[in-house]
């Protein structure tokens, strides 16, 4: 009995513990990677004023370029890290949703 | 059983020069007393739109948030009573002044009770020649036969939009077999009311919304309580609505 | 044989542990149906009190109002190229935030320019009394703060119309009194121009109701695409999404804007406008 208390007591400790911690544990990108992301991020994000006249490929690159941003969010400060993910989540969602649209059509 | 029902429902009517005063006592002080508003005055005069949608009048003693900041910035009384404001050959008069002005005017005590109350109408002189129901004023009459001529839209305050052809007259059916029906005119409703002063508050626009309101609910002043038991006949008369109500549902404080 | 769940008990319920829901400042669509509650000002529609929860107690939550800002910026400035969410504290900003020059501190970092003047910077130390002082013209909740813009004073010249702000923020652009702007530099993306989109209508499920004529290309002018698209509008096929008034008024598809930000939809008539067909 004593032992499992302390095998419980064990596990919630460990699964509680904030996930936070092991973002922190991320190292922070450098200078010249957040220029790169950023870069990136205004490339894929700007053309969504044109969305309507993509075509399915490109619109399906975009989204793939969005989803490769993502990870990267991971290494960027707290607070760049929450705006960016914001925009981005808008940047993709608008992309995917003009793709659902064309679902059943070629383009 | 009936007599104990009503007593728990339906609470009983003031007399009928006190009906829809609305006491409003949230900035009381030594010198103003608490606002009596009296709605049988203004009614005459405008019609419940202007106020409640308009101006923006909410519904229930103190729920506005009037205060003398706000009527001096011209929102709700001070919207009118702004010293300026004609109506015919009466001009309002302005409401909640800064102090030197109001002492000089005692404007203050037309609405606010003081020792120095005096009110320019009384219920009887200005009633007198309306015509009456079995309580209170019959104001559709008044309207009909022309002697209100409620105004509907009020310059610079109200914007006018085209009406919106209404649904047609509903029949509400009461959760209580033994009640007959009623017929609700949405035509009459809104002509003094519009849209905007029901919907969506006080009725959510659902189609099946009627079905879930009880007598309980209304005489606690809620939908169709919001009006009618404080302001507009109330429902003490229940074959107002209920026109084929059974005539032995009675007792005291009821108008039948 | 108890003492030994204690521990792991504790463990569990300190971890599970919340502080208990404030009451929420604004929240559109909730109050009890059946009576007819305060309608806010034109000064205070729009009005978003942020931060209840803040750790500093010192300090006021924040009260943004939304009218000065949508006289100078577009709303897909703030809700899409800075990133603020569009529900009271969605956005979670910090002071670290704002001094890092983001959300609030994009604008208000003491540097950008409007007009001839600075816009004052947010969440600096509080070092001086003036300090302090700027920290109230934001955390004023509750205080008596003489705020640097009097609405009625903005408001004066410019179209009525009814509800909300009192203000026809449309025709006040149109004619030129208001100038809103859509990308500041540094914030946003240089975006292609936006294709012209149709305008279209929407049958309402009560017959008697007229048709709404939504246009697509006044909301784009303001929005952008991505601020509607899919969040607030998922449906892929015109016609196939269904919503209700109640969805609105709660704060649901239009109501998301049009509730407590841009013209309350208790304004039938603004939507409700293409006499019915006979």
């Amino acid at each position: 009995m004593r032992k499992l208390a302390i095998v419980v007591s064990v596990l919630v400790c460990t699964l509680a513990w904030p996930q936070q911690l092991a973002a922190q544990s991320q190292p922070q990108a450098n200078a010249a990677e957040q220029q790169a992301f950023q870069r990136e991020f205004d490339d894929v994000c700007s053309r969504t004023q044109g969305a309507m006249s993509l075509t399915r490929d490109e619109l399906k690159d975009l989204v793939r370029r969005c989803d490769a941003l993502a990870p990267k969010l991971a290494k960027l400060d707290q607070s760049q890290r929450k705006v960016y993910k914001r925009r981005l989540e808008q940047c993709r969602g608008l992309y995917a949703y003009v793709l659902d649209t064309r679902k059943d059509s070629d383009q | 059983m009936v007599v104990q029902a009503q007593q728990l429902y339906v609470q009983a009517v003031p007399p009928e020069d006190q009906f829809g005063d609305v006491t409003l006592d949230g900035h009381v002080t030594p010198n103003n007393g608490p606002v009596v508003f009296n709605h049988w005055l203004h009614r005459a005069k405008f019609t419940c739109r202007v106020c409640h949608v308009d101006i923006g009048f909410a519904m229930g003693a103190n729920r506005t948030g009037i205060d003398a900041k706000t009527n001096q910035e011209g929102y709700y009384c001070g919207a009118c009573h702004d010293g300026k404001r004609q109506f015919g050959n009466v001009t309002a008069f302005a409401s909640c002044q800064p102090d030197g002005v109001a002492k000089a005017n005692f404007t203050c005590s037309r609405c606010h009770a003081s020792s120095k109350t005096e009110r320019k109408y009384t219920y009887k002189e200005f009633t007198a020649k309306l015509p009456k129901a079995r309580y209170g004023i019959d104001w559709m009459a008044a309207e009909n036969t022309g002697f209100i001529k409620p105004i509907d839209v009020i310059d610079g305050i109200s914007i006018p939009k085209e009406r919106i052809k209404n649904r047609a007259e509903l029949s509400i059916h009461p959760q209580v077999q033994w009640f007959t029906g009623i017929h609700f005119s949405h035509e009459l409703h809104s002509k003094w009311n519009s849209c905007e002063l029901c919907h969506p508050e006080i009725f959510p626009t659902q189609k099946d919304a009627p079905a879930n309101i009880s007598m309980y609910q209304i005489a606690n002043g809620r939908f169709c309580g919001a009006c009618h038991v404080k302001v507009a006949f109330p429902v003490n008369g229940c074959n107002q609505c209920h026109a084929q109500g059974p005539m032995w549902v009675a007792g005291p404080g009821w108008v039948m | 044989m108890k003492k030994y769940f204690l521990l792991p008990l504790t463990l569990i319920l300190a971890f599970s542990f919340q502080a208990p829901a404030q009451p929420a400042l604004n929240q559109p669509g909730v109050s009890q149906p059946g009576v007819k509650q305060r309608r806010p000002l034109p000064p205070e529609y729009g009005r978003v009190i942020i931060g209840q929860d803040a750790e500093n107690a010192q300090l006021s939550p924040v009260v943004f109002e939304h009218w000065i800002h949508r006289s100078m910026f577009t709303c897909r400035v703030c809700h899409v190229d800075i990133g603020f969410a569009m529900k009271p504290n969605g956005s979670g900003i910090t002071p670290a935030d704002i001094q890092r020059g983001y959300y609030c501190g994009a604008c208000h970092n003491g540097r950008m320019l409007h007009g001839d003047r600075s816009v004052f910077s947010g969440c600096s130390l509080r070092e001086t009394a003036a300090d302090q002082e700027r920290c109230e013209r934001c955390h004023s909740y509750g205080k008596n703060v003489k705020s640097e813009y009097n609405f009625a004073r903005f408001s004066a010249n410019l179209p009525k119309e009814r509800f909300g702000n009192g203000i026809d923020w449309e025709k006040a652009e149109l004619q030129g009194l208001i100038q809103s702007t859509d990308f500041v530099d540094g914030i946003s993306v240089k975006r292609s121009s936006l294709a012209v989109q149709k305008d279209f209508a929407l049958s309402p499920k009560v017959e008697s109701m007229p048709d709404i004529i939504f246009s697509h290309k006044k909301h784009t002018v303001w929005n952008g695409c991505e601020l509607c698209h899919p969040e607030i509008f998922f449906g892929v096929k015109k016609g196939t999404t269904k919503y209700t008034m109640v969805d609105i008024f709660q704060g649901r598809s239009c109501g998301a804007c049009h509730s407590t930000v841009a013209f309350p939809t208790m304004d039938c008539q603004r939507c409700h406008s293409k006499p019915v067909q006979q």
